[in-house]
């Protein structure tokens, strides 16, 4: 909550103070708010005032050419169908002047971006211009631009250090987000592609779809339901199962009487260290219906006891090839992938006891499992149980293990998930991911993305807040 | 005392034992890639004939499908650009965090945390029309900028780790007139060995591993520009697994070796950097 109240609290003063540069500024400060470098005109800062006015230059002019062409076409997302014209003049099919709805769109965003971006440029020059006034009043030195340049590598730094990486998250993160935040509530899909067809604005019309509404005949709400329900699974079963087998391989690596640790700790980690584009291609052949595993069980006559009593139809066991088999399979070949590599979060954090209260406790007679029951599972749980939940929340998104598994592999029998392009084992992650480089359904696809956004988003907080209150300040802060 | 002796043997037994099974699909990838059969052997666990020619199919005979050789290299390509970029957006974001105190760097830090929130893979589909509008689909730039782009997000561990060089260095050095810039290069840079290394080697791993961005962004069907993730994963596809099998095997245990032994290293250092503290530097 003190985060939050601290965030507000500059916002706040950032818009004060921008309201008492304007109200006491003088003509230059005032000029500043139409002419960015009227104000370092006004101070003798004459390269300052041109970079600015520069800048302001480069902005209008953005605005006035691209800006302002494609915003105004953003409530309607184009009019003009891309049609082929015969041009008298060529003697050639031409394309007409057409409008691309996902131009309109992305340049939209991109210009927003801008103008949010020129808003706080505007107030930040006017309050600093501002701030320049007072100096001068004062007395005090006004900076020449060397000296200006020189606070970038000092007090300024930060700026110079947070620019570009902050621009690649905006450019690669940001505006695409916001990009496909707004598609959630369009008609985007196969059936509607820029540039030779326009799609539209449809509302909450997705939504309604993925929740089972609008009586559609592609039922999304049934295989929406079951995915998600399957994701929560996973994610549940994933993160404890590797959460618990990582902190025990941990304790029996590093055990005092266990020997070699290093050369355990090493093999176990190789699982890991093996690209999982690699590992789990390969077990995924492994354990095929045709595979290795499949051979060995039927010549040790497991297959065929299995098949005796009825657990199985065929000859083979299908391992990620039919559901329920493909789920459990699933979780076991990421106990595989995701044991040793919480073995090394647990290595780091089981180092890290504090030895006085081990001691303590085998003075008082404490045997071995009660050190590890009222010692070692409190300090452990203390300190990585936050990375209990983002664990989750990484396992909900956990796209290479479902995909690489079973994209290609495991074919769904259930007609109406096959009608939404979604399987039994899919995530909704993996589903997302299927309908749009498959089958171009960027609307659903969207809606998909806020939907596990919400998720997340709540999880998160929820449980952060849960357990940073539970253990945080605890016994062993 | 015997009760002792039966303990840790035992406890070597059940380590070995969940060691061999942890290791049962590695040394089927390194036995398979041995073997003289081109396909998927079905019947036993071992080949029934050794031979290397997997491997040079894989490195000499290039053809529509396999083209190793040239999979390598682009992958090394985009990895040590994308290294690059990434160990200086890292470490830059790191240190305004961790270091410099200014207005709004809260407020920055809880915005990054939301951002992270969001599956990448929604992101990555618009940045794919982002990249495509520019022509930057199906080329090399494109998956460099989408590795690199957002890496100042992982800013974290560094982070944590400049939090622990001594504030009274930095202002020591400030004090003998030292400007933030140098600060940084200086002092705080030399003292973080270990983070760095850690975020390189993290940073350069990050082609090799990934699979998702790359299929989405090279997903023309020219084999000769695709990189080493989106390779072996097409050669097991169901009409070709049955002649290249053996050969992704190979290609598995080339790449595999020295990802693995970066891995490892890399390992050492995140633990040497998050349990060693920057004092005895």
């Amino acid at each position: 909550m003190n985060k939050l109240k601290s965030g507000f609290g500059a916002v706040g003063r950032f818009f004060a103070d921008f309201g008492h540069a304007i109200a006491d500024g003088d003509i230059f400060v005032k000029l500043s708010l139409v002419w960015f470098g009227a104000g370092y005109l006004g101070r003798k800062q004459y390269i300052k005032a041109i970079i600015m006015t520069a800048l302001e230059a480069l902005i209008i002019a953005y605005t006035v050419l691209v800006g302002i062409p494609y915003i105004s076409d953003f409530g309607t997302l184009g009019t003009v169908q891309q049609e082929s014209v015969f041009n008298m003049v060529t003697m050639q099919n031409e394309f007409n002047d057409y409008d691309n709805s996902f131009m309109i769109l992305l340049f939209s965003v991109i210009t927003l971006v801008v103008w949010a971006f020129t808003i706080y440029i505007w107030m930040y020059n006017v309050k600093n211009v501002y701030r320049l006034q007072k100096d001068q009043e004062h007395g005090k030195h006004v900076n020449n631009f060397l000296e200006d340049l020189n606070d970038y590598i000092n007090q300024k730094f930060y700026i110079v250090l947070l620019a570009l990486p902050i621009a690649g998250v905006v450019i690669f993160t940001v505006v695409p987000l916001i990009i496909m935040i707004f598609v959630a509530f369009t008609n985007y899909d196969q059936n509607h592609m820029p540039p030779s067809a326009l799609f539209d604005w449809v509302g909450l019309d997705n939504f309604i779809n993925l929740f089972g509404g609008g009586g559609m005949t592609v039922s999304f709400g049934y295989a929406f339901v079951r995915v998600l329900g399957w994701t929560l699974v996973w994610s549940f079963f994933a993160t404890l199962t590797t959460y618990f087998g990582g902190i025990l391989m941990a304790l029996l690596v590093n055990g005092k009487t266990t020997m070699w640790k290093p050369m355990w700790r090493v093999l176990f980690m190789i699982t890991i260290a093996v690209p999982q584009f690699v590992s789990l291609l390969l077990v995924r052949n492994f354990f095929a219906d045709n595979g290795i595993m499949n051979t060995i069980l039927q010549n040790i006559g497991l297959t065929g006891f299995l098949q005796d009593i009825g657990l199985i139809s065929n000859n083979y066991i299908p391992f990620l090839t039919a559901p329920g088999w493909a789920h459990v399979m699933i979780i076991i070949i990421n106990i595989w992938i995701g044991v040793p590599y919480q073995m090394l979060i647990a290595n780091g954090v089981l180092m890290n006891i504090p030895s006085e209260q081990l001691e303590s406790a085998s003075i008082d007679g404490a045997n071995s499992w009660q050190t590890f029951w009222n010692i070692t599972m409190p300090y452990v749980f203390s300190v990585t149980g936050p990375a209990l939940v983002t664990d989750f929340v990484k396992n909900i998104n956990n796209f290479n293990v479902i995909y690489l598994l079973t994209s290609n592999f495991y074919t769904t029998t259930d007609q109406a998930m096959a009608n939404s392009q979604a399987k039994e084992t899919d995530l909704l992650v993996t589903w997302l991911f299927t309908l749009t480089q498959d089958y171009y359904n960027y609307k659903m696809a969207a809606t998909i993305g806020i939907v596990i956004f919400v998720i997340c988003a709540v999880f998160t907080l929820v449980a952060f807040n849960r357990v940073v209150a539970r253990t945080g300040e605890g016994d062993f802060a | 005392m015997k009760r002792k002796y039966v303990n840790i043997v035992i406890k070597q037994v059940v380590l070995a034992v969940l060691a061999l099974i942890w290791l049962v699909p590695i040394i089927w990838l390194v036995v398979t890639s041995f073997s003289a059969y081109n396909g998927r052997n079905t019947s036993t666990f071992f080949p029934s004939e050794w031979s290397l020619t997997q491997y040079e199919k894989l490195l000499t005979g290039a053809d529509t499908v396999a083209n190793f050789p040239a999979w390598f290299m682009n992958t090394l390509i985009i990895a040590i650009a994308t290294c690059v970029i990434s160990t200086l957006f890292v470490l830059m974001v790191a240190y305004a965090f961790a270091c410099m105190d200014f207005r709004g760097s809260k407020g920055l830090q809880n915005l990054s945390v939301i951002v992270n929130l969001f599956p990448g893979v929604l992101s990555m589909i618009a940045v794919y029309f982002v990249l495509k509008s520019v022509g930057l689909t199906n080329s090399h730039l494109g998956l460099i900028l989408v590795y690199s782009g957002s890496s100042g997000l992982g800013y974290l561990i560094a982070k944590g780790f400049f939090g622990t060089v001594p504030k009274a260095l930095q202002e020591a050095a400030k004090l003998d007139g030292a400007s933030e810039a140098r600060c940084f290069i200086q002092v705080v840079l030399p003292m973080s060995r270990p983070i760095i290394v850690y975020t390189i080697i993290s940073s350069f791993l990050v082609p090799w591993m990934d699979f998702v961005y790359a299929k989405m962004i090279l997903n023309a069907g020219v084999s000769s520009q695709w990189t080493v993730a989106i390779g072996l994963y097409n050669m097991l596809d169901k009409s070709l697994i049955n002649t290249y099998f053996g050969q992704f095997c190979a290609g598995g245990v080339l790449i595999s070796i020295p990802i693995s032994i970066l891995y490892i290293i890399m390992q050492k250092f995140y633990v040497e950097g998050v349990t060693g503290g920057a004092v005895k530097g």
